[in-house]
């Protein structure tokens, strides 16, 4: 079906994680090609916080988020009936240069380094993005995988508060400022800015499936869907997903988009945004 | 030779190639997703160490694009959507070409093991 005929004049509407800002705005590129004449409109934000948003009634066709748990613990059944997981990724800690401590920073001394009073390290908020409580979440695996009683509570302490730099793509920011030396942010952000940063091990940075039931130990609390009342959510591999919104005015348009994502031209882009496509 | 310096050896061989033939083998058995995947490939112990995540997903993208496996997308009845991969018949003719090579090195290195012994002895 020619897609153009009966999309005319309309807007296809997108929330996206703020990490996936690259990747969206290069499948529009390719979605226009196909659909030229339809206006797409995108809004990045932290992705507990944009799936709060369809739930607080705003309306989008899209939503493509970092965390793939969060549609089924928040819109699935009701906003979102199918979602696919497209991309892998894990959590890093980037740096500037200038850093200080950078030039001898290893996965074995990380810890003691970011805990010297002279030094700074930030995280997100762990409400809004899933960056940010999957930091706390790291934090607790690294205590328990390094076998250092009191770690998580330290790195808490020590932390910039999570306010000042609450989505991960502002840490990343902040980073080339130079506000912070250290900012715990996913591979693929710090590869699109051209930062260097340290890999953790593959126990604590959520990356592999293997380590499944380990990452579960991990526990965070967050504002739920109900206002005022909190849920736990438990470790687990990073996975992006997207789906469309149940009452979308355009779901071939919108299926459209997502079968760009999740095909061949979506892996690519994937791929060259750093994100690993599966 | 202790531990570390069989696990340097080991890096020797190449991993890239070996574990299309451990991916072949586990969807012969059955089709999965990567997610799965990657999880059955850890518990087999085909190797030491872990299957990290990227190379499985990066393996399973080129042997798609090759025709070893096809893929498509599995509905969740419950949870997300995934990729599932399903070996092909030019998988499986490819998967009885690696056990035949696999075969022939084991013996030649038998025969390596068997020398040695002797030499050992002597």
């Amino acid at each position: 079906m020619n897609l153009n005929m009966i999309a005319s004049n309309k807007v296809l509407r997108i929330i996206h994680a703020g990490a996936l800002q690259r990747v969206i705005e290069n499948c529009i590129n390719h979605f226009s090609k196909q659909n030229s004449g339809i206006k797409v409109e995108i809004k990045g934000v932290g992705s507990r916080e944009g799936a709060k948003r369809l739930l607080s009634g705003e309306k989008y066709d899209i939503i493509a988020l970092a965390d793939q748990s969060l549609f089924a613990e928040l819109l699935v059944p009701d906003l979102v009936e199918n979602y696919f997981v497209f991309a892998a990724d894990q959590i890093v800690i980037g740096y500037d240069p200038s850093s200080r401590g950078s030039k001898e920073i290893t996965q074995e001394n990380w810890v003691d380094l970011l805990l010297k009073d002279q030094v700074s390290f930030a995280r997100s908020d762990h409400h809004l993005d899933p960056c940010g409580y999957r930091t706390l979440m790291v934090w607790q695996l690294a205590e328990k995988f390094y076998d250092k009683p009191g770690l998580y509570s330290k790195m808490e302490a020590s932390c910039i508060p999570y306010t000042i730099y609450p989505k991960s793509i502002e840490l990343a920011e902040a980073l080339f400022r130079r506000k912070v030396d250290y900012a715990f942010l996913y591979s693929s952000e710090a590869k699109q800015l051209g930062l260097p940063y340290l890999v953790l091990p593959s126990k604590i940075n959520l990356s592999n499936p293997a380590y499944a039931n380990f990452y579960d130990q991990a526990a965070v609390t967050v504002e739920s869907k109900i206002p005022g009342k909190n849920t736990i959510i438990h470790g687990n591999p990073i996975e992006f997903a997207i789906g469309f919104s149940k009452d979308s005015p355009y779901p071939e348009l919108a299926q459209s988009f997502v079968d760009i994502l999740t095909g061949p031209e979506g892996s690519l882009i994937l791929d060259e945004c750093g994100l690993i496509s599966c | 030779m202790n531990e570390e310096m069989i696990g340097k050896f080991e890096l020797t061989i190449p991993i890239e190639r070996s574990i299309q033939a451990e991916l072949l083998l586990l969807l012969g058995q059955k089709p999965s997703h990567g997610y799965e995947l990657i999880q059955r490939l850890n518990d087999a112990e085909f190797r030491r160490g872990e299957a990290d995540a990227a190379t499985v997903y990066r393996n399973l993208r080129r042997m798609d694009k090759d025709g070893l496996i096809e893929s498509h997308w599995e509905v969740g009845e419950s949870g997300p959507s995934r990729r599932l991969y399903k070996i092909t018949h030019q998988g499986e003719e490819s998967l009885k070409l690696w056990v035949k090579y696999i075969a022939q090195q084991k013996v030649k290195l038998e025969n390596f093991l068997q020398a040695y012994f002797q030499f050992e002895k002597s």
